[in-house]
């Protein structure tokens, strides 16, 4: 949590959401070192500080989980548990990767889990009979070809992101049935299971490829031109674009990562159960949105970061764990996360408001 | 307030006052948009408002509508007092508004929309056929006939109008303001509408309606009142007034009054900045030797442009500006001066029209990207809607318009994103240590200076700049004249668009005169022979077509 602190001295706060302390990444942003400006008052110290309970609610509320999770259940943060809740939730997390790209550029996908799912169904078809590697990148590449359908109707054709994605999704998903004949394929070829079940070093290959993502995803948009310039277009696009920033090929783009997202995050699921199957999407793209909205990215684009969605994730999954764990209803489950969600919502507009 | 050289207004007498004001007046902040005042509007008349852009009539509009707070102040219609700030109490003293931005909504019917406030009903149910009976109704008192179950997009504009105007009758209004009326209409369209005043007027309405077109103010209106700088100068029968006087008035140029001061204090805080280290450090090689010169000296044409058409907004606009120079574009609001800029910006597909740059035709640009690999970058008018990303930190802001500049194999280095941003932004007055704060939080001339270091960063070859100084504190306003000044000695080519002429006058070398969509005047300012004053009085005198008789 160097990054707290770091965000803690004067006049590195203020980068805040733009300029996300990285997931994995070293070493505070060039914001801290360079900035200290002469701005130490009490008022400004003390504003900062309320910024801060804000800013982080959801990272102090992981903290409280944290705790409250090793309090009912002991072995919670044992390695073993570890690898499972990260396993479990390893396809919601890497579709919440591109979903973040999306929400930040100003859009919305409602469609990433029929590509999820027919993507899942496609790498099983085409490993049967191709090398897996080959099978994989053709799958992704479907993935974000869906992807690119969806960021053109928004950005040529001007169809609102969520009116777009809710049809296209019944288009994917519909597609994957008539592909597969409604019916799983299975695919028991040897090898095909090391994406979901397959270990390297002792770490399940599922969790690496999440963690991949993550730290790609968190660098490409803290740290890159293009990073930099999707969070211009989601802050005010009127801008951007008087600025000469090329709006819709960017807002395009975003499209085809969460499809591309959604299409490793199917290969994976494929590989888990060694079987493709059109009808496992249903609830991983609302999963995927919550992880980010919890996260406390905002729905209005402009605004968020990678690593948010990596506290979103884990909230998420730590409920789950623990109720499963515990044997909780799976309905009380659903009642928490629904308050998270709503919570992280109602603190984003409050500080909204705050900040006028 | 009391202001001791405010004429003394004399309305036509014998009949009752409709309208009656005791010493309004509106500030915005430390500006005063309008100061104490007085003003008659007799029942049954029409009533011009008029004078400069920002002589404070609309803002007059907009108080006896309710739709303003006056700071100060009452009035009374029909003679008695009415609540301020409120516009359901004017509505219900019988006046009504219509504005330049129509209330129409564009997807129900034309019926619909004439009713939209007060819809009949029966035991809670529309009554459409009661209300089909009204709309015939006033369609005959108006003697026009809107199909009333048109949908209100597909009208006209006038029709539009007249929706608002049936509207208005239909809420028994007695007195209705127009807000520049006529300016989206053809001149068919503004001749019915005329005729329609006229017979309201025979039925007893009263009317008041503010506008730029001189000829029809003369021509309709049966009292004139002249504002200038928020007061209210002289209020007189249409009858005593000339096109001439009217024109002088709005000028100040009978009366002895401070326009000079001024301007001359605008000058002075020019120059003065422009001394200072505000002109970007770069490439400054003519900005120590005297600009005015260099620049009417470099001979090679920068930018030309013929034949421009925008529909609605430009008809066959044709100029040039040269590299060094900075040119401001004269007119009155709605001659088509900003669709000129966003045109060039790239900002209209609609635009058709031939652009050379140093003498070689390109396409014209169909956007902004296009327009900036022509070299041409526009600072727009609305600098939090169109120009800043307000969570982004400043830095962000100015580099955004050459994020690649910044970084190595596109990853961008706050190092130097800090360092650039810091350069350009010093160049333009921008305190260094704020770079790090988000746009938000900075005042308005900040931000515009943001815009600058933006465009400072990027450096294109041309700059248009639409109402650099609208909303920003007299200091900041002059040093961001300034830097513009200092971005033409640089080499740049700048395009001015702004209300204040004074600052066209004391900033320009060069202004084009728009009006109705067409260049009207095209001259070089020249301080040495003729005043800031008269300059501006050249502009308003070709704006409005008149011919200068006045020595």
């Amino acid at each position: 949590m160097s990054d707290l602190t770091a965000a803690l001295r004067p006049g590195a706060s203020t980068g805040g959401d733009a300029l996300p302390p990285t997931a994995g990444s070293s070493g505070a942003p060039a914001g801290g070192p360079a900035g200290g400006p002469a701005g130490g008052d009490t008022a400004k110290r003390r504003r900062s500080f309320s910024d801060l309970a804000f800013k982080y609610g959801m990272v102090w509320l992981l903290v409280l989980l944290v705790g409250w999770a090793e309090w009912t259940y002991p072995g919670f943060t044992s390695w073993g548990n570890m690898q499972n809740v990260l396993a479990q939730n390893a396809t919601i997390g890497i579709v919440a990767v591109g979903m973040t790209f999306v929400m930040i550029s100003g859009g919305f996908d409602l469609s990433v889990g029929a590509i999820y799912a027919g993507c899942s169904v496609f790498f099983a078809q085409f490993a049967l009979s191709l090398p897996m590697e080959l099978a994989f990148v053709l799958a992704v590449a479907i993935g974000a070809t869906a992807g690119l359908v969806n960021g053109l109707l928004v950005t040529a054709l001007k169809v609102n992101p969520f009116v777009a994605t809710l049809g296209t999704a019944s288009v994917f998903g519909g597609a994957a049935f008539l592909y597969s004949d409604s019916s799983p394929i299975l695919n028991n070829e040897p090898g095909f299971e090391w994406l979901g079940m397959g270990k390297v070093a002792g770490v399940p290959v599922a969790i690496l490829v999440l963690a991949l993502v993550f730290v790609i995803g968190g660098l490409v948009l803290s740290r890159t031109v293009y990073g930099r310039s999707l969070y211009a277009v989601g802050g005010n696009a009127e801008a951007a674009r008087l600025a000469g920033l090329p709006v819709g090929l960017l807002k395009t783009s975003a499209y085809v990562l969460v499809g591309a997202c959604a299409g490793v995050a199917g290969c994976v699921i494929a590989s888990r159960l060694q079987v493709g199957q059109a009808d496992i999407g249903s609830t991983i793209a609302l999963d995927a949105i919550a992880a980010v909205v919890i996260g406390g990215t905002s729905l209005f684009g402009g605004e968020g970061a990678v690593w948010r969605t990596a506290v979103g994730l884990l909230i998420i999954a730590i409920i789950r764990n623990v109720s499963q764990s515990r044997g909780f209803d799976i309905n009380v489950e659903s009642v928490i996360t629904g308050f998270i969600i709503v919570g992280a919502v109602a603190l984003d507009a409050y500080a909204r408001n705050r900040r006028r | 307030m009391g202001a001791p050289e405010a004429s003394a207004p004399t309305p036509s007498p014998t009949r009752a006052a409709a309208i009656r004001t005791h010493g309004i007046g509106r500030t915005f902040g430390a500006a005063v948009a309008l100061a104490d005042i007085d003003v008659t509007i007799t029942a049954g008349t029409v009533h011009a408002l008029v004078g400069q852009n920002g002589a404070g009539k609309s803002t007059l509009l907009g108080i006896l509508a309710g739709r303003i707070e006056p700071t100060s102040g009452t009035f009374e219609v029909f003679g008695e007092h009415v609540s301020i700030g409120s516009p359901r109490a004017a509505r219900a003293a019988g006046i009504a508004a219509i504005y330049q931005e129509l209330t129409i909504i564009p997807q129900l019917t034309a019926m619909a929309n004439v009713f939209v406030a007060r819809p009949r009903s029966r035991a809670g149910l529309l009554d459409e056929r009661a209300m089909r009976r009204r709309y015939d109704e006033l369609s005959a008192r108006l003697g026009v006939h809107v199909p009333p179950d048109a949908i209100a997009r597909d009208l006209s504009v006038a029709q539009q109008q007249l929706l608002e105007i049936m509207r208005a009758l239909d809420a028994e209004a007695r007195v209705i303001f127009f807000d520049e009326p006529t300016a989206p209409l053809g001149p068919s369209e503004r001749e019915a509408l005329f005729a329609l005043m006229r017979d309201l007027r025979e039925q007893g309405v009263t009317m008041v309606f503010v506008s730029h077109a001189l000829d029809e103010v003369l021509s309709i209106s049966d009292d004139v009142t002249v504002f200038r700088d928020g007061r209210l100068r002289a209020s007189r029968p249409t009858s005593t007034w000339t096109k001439q006087s009217l024109v002088d008035e709005m000028l100040g140029r009978s009366a002895e009054i401070a326009l000079a001061e001024v301007a001359a204090t605008t000058v002075e805080a020019v120059t003065g900045a422009a001394d200072a280290p505000l002109v970007p450090a770069a490439p400054r090689r003519a900005a120590d030797a005297a600009p005015r010169a260099v620049a009417t000296s470099t001979a090679e044409p920068g930018l030309r442009v013929r034949d421009l058409f925008v529909s609605g907004s430009s008809e066959g606009v044709s100029f040039e500006v040269r590299g060094g120079e900075m040119v401001g574009i004269g007119g009155l609001v709605g001659a088509g001066r900003s669709s000129v800029l966003r045109a060039l910006a790239g900002l209209d597909r609609r635009a058709r029209g031939e652009l050379w740059i140093d003498g070689r035709q390109v396409p014209w640009p169909r956007s902004v990207r296009q327009a900036l690999r022509h070299g041409i970058a526009l600072l727009p008018e609305d600098r939090k809607g169109q120009g800043l990303v307000l969570g982004m930190s400043a830095m962000e802001n100015v580099t955004l318009s050459d994020l690649g500049a910044v970084a190595t194999a596109s990853v961008v280095s706050m190092r130097r994103m800090r360092r650039a941003a810091g350069e350009s932004a010093a160049g333009y007055g921008f305190d260094v240590r704020r770079l790090d704060e988000p746009a938000r939080n900075l005042s308005g001339g900040n931000q515009q200076k943001l815009l600058l270091a933006r465009w400072g960063h990027r450096r294109p070859r041309f700059l248009l700049a639409d109402e650099p100084t609208r909303g920003i504190d007299v200091g900041a306003k002059a040093e961001i004249l300034a830097t513009l000044q200092g971005l033409a000695a640089d080499g740049m080519g700048v395009l001015l668009v702004s209300s204040e002429l004074e600052e066209v006058a004391t900033s320009c070398t060069r202004v084009f005169v728009m009006s109705g969509g067409r260049v009207v005047a095209d001259q070089p300012i020249d301080l040495a022979t003729r005043s800031v004053e008269d300059t501006v009085a050249d502009i308003l005198y070709a704006a409005f077509h008149v011919e200068e008789t006045h020595v």
